[in-house]
């Protein structure tokens, strides 16, 4: 895996009316907590009875989608896959007709009301989720 | 599988052969329904949503035996054939059909679904779009005829809508091409349907992707 900054944004979190107004994370935005690998003893993942409220979700392109510049990101559990879908398609800029896929293990497309909580506890590994994501014409 | 995006009727089958089997593990209902002269055939599943609340599965095949969701009131079990039950208002029950049949002409998968109320009126095709996730409908919504028509079953005959598979290819294409790279194996089925089933209401349970990666696991 390449060394990569541990810069670990903070998504924007949801407003009530669904994932709607997020606001543009500056690049240069740091959380307060340090870089999971120096917070993180070897041998363990995450300190049991973990209940952080965030995840560490790692996104990766695939086909012919644009890479984000920033691959890490902490989210709440609580987000849900369209949320996501909406902030990358902001964070890409991607136009309306344009489709965004995301995939666990990369082949499995969760529904988009899924929580990246629950996906976190059934596919997450090494302390993190990654997700890969796609873009697409796929209808019309 | 010589070619990566378009597949074959028989590995068609094979997937839905695979996909079937994991869907017997977990109750979700799926089941292969052969045409009449057993030359080819489609998965069929059919679930039963009660608008504006909870979605209830309702076992067709009940192969495992298990019985439908207890309600909070009383109300009487229904028989083997499993009916619905009825809650409020008979018309706020819907029954989705969801078919996916093998298109010879694309070689692609393809979703064929319907839907009624419990007295047999169909959903028009606006009342599914209500259905349709929100994260789709502005995509749907600019060119509705160009993603959902009605069409005739190809083995039934009966009218049916269908998600047009002109694209398939187009968001199949990466996925596929990724798992060659890293030596995955993937059930073109399980991924194609968890793509676009969320776009009429049909969500998979998540062990679905759990259970082609136990496959590769198994295989090493």
């Amino acid at each position: 895996m390449a060394e990569e900054p541990q810069c670990m944004l903070q998504l924007p979190p949801s407003s009530a009316a669904g994932g709607e107004g997020l606001t543009e994370v500056s690049p240069e935005t740091t959380t307060p907590e340090p870089p999971s690998s120096a917070a993180v003893s070897p041998g363990t993942e995450e300190p049991a009875g973990d209940t952080k409220k965030k995840i560490d979700i790692l996104l990766k392109a695939v086909g012919d989608t644009p890479i984000m510049k920033t691959k890490k990101w902490a989210v709440e559990r609580t987000r849900t896959i369209q949320g996501l879908i909406d902030f990358i398609k902001k964070f890409l800029k991607l136009v309306a007709s344009e489709q965004l896929f995301i995939y666990v293990n990369q082949s499995f497309a969760p529904s988009p009301d899924q929580e990246v909580g629950t996906l976190y506890e059934c596919f997450g590994s090494d302390g993190k989720l990654v997700l890969h994501y796609c873009k697409s014409q796929a209808w019309g | 599988m010589e070619e990566d995006e378009f597949i074959g009727e028989k590995t068609f089958q094979h997937y839905c052969a695979e996909f079937i089997k994991h869907s017997q593990q977990i109750g979700d209902s799926w089941e292969w329904r052969p045409s009449k002269d057993c030359s080819d055939g489609y998965m069929c599943k059919i679930h039963f949503q009660i608008k504006n609340e909870s979605v209830m599965s309702h076992p067709g095949a009940s192969t495992h035996g298990q019985t439908c969701l207890p309600m909070e009131e009383a109300f009487e079990l229904p028989s083997d054939d499993c009916e619905v039950i009825e809650t409020a208002a008979a018309s706020k029950v819907i029954k989705y059909e969801y078919h996916v049949l093998y298109s010879c002409s694309y070689q692609v998968p393809v979703l064929y679904f319907r839907a009624s109320f419990l007295d047999g009126r169909p959903l028009t095709l606006k009342d599914i779009w209500e259905g349709v996730h929100e994260c789709y409908k502005t995509r749907l919504l600019q060119g509705p005829w160009d993603t959902i028509t009605q069409q005739e079953h190809p083995i039934l005959g009966q009218p049916f809508f269908v998600l047009h598979p002109c694209k398939t290819n187009e968001f199949m294409a990466p996925v596929l091409k990724n798992s060659r790279k890293i030596n995955q194996n993937v059930n073109y089925i399980t991924s194609w349907l968890s793509i676009v089933g969320p776009v009429v209401g049909l969500n998979l349970p998540l062990s679905y992707a759990k259970a082609t990666s136990q496959a590769e696991r198994n295989i090493d």
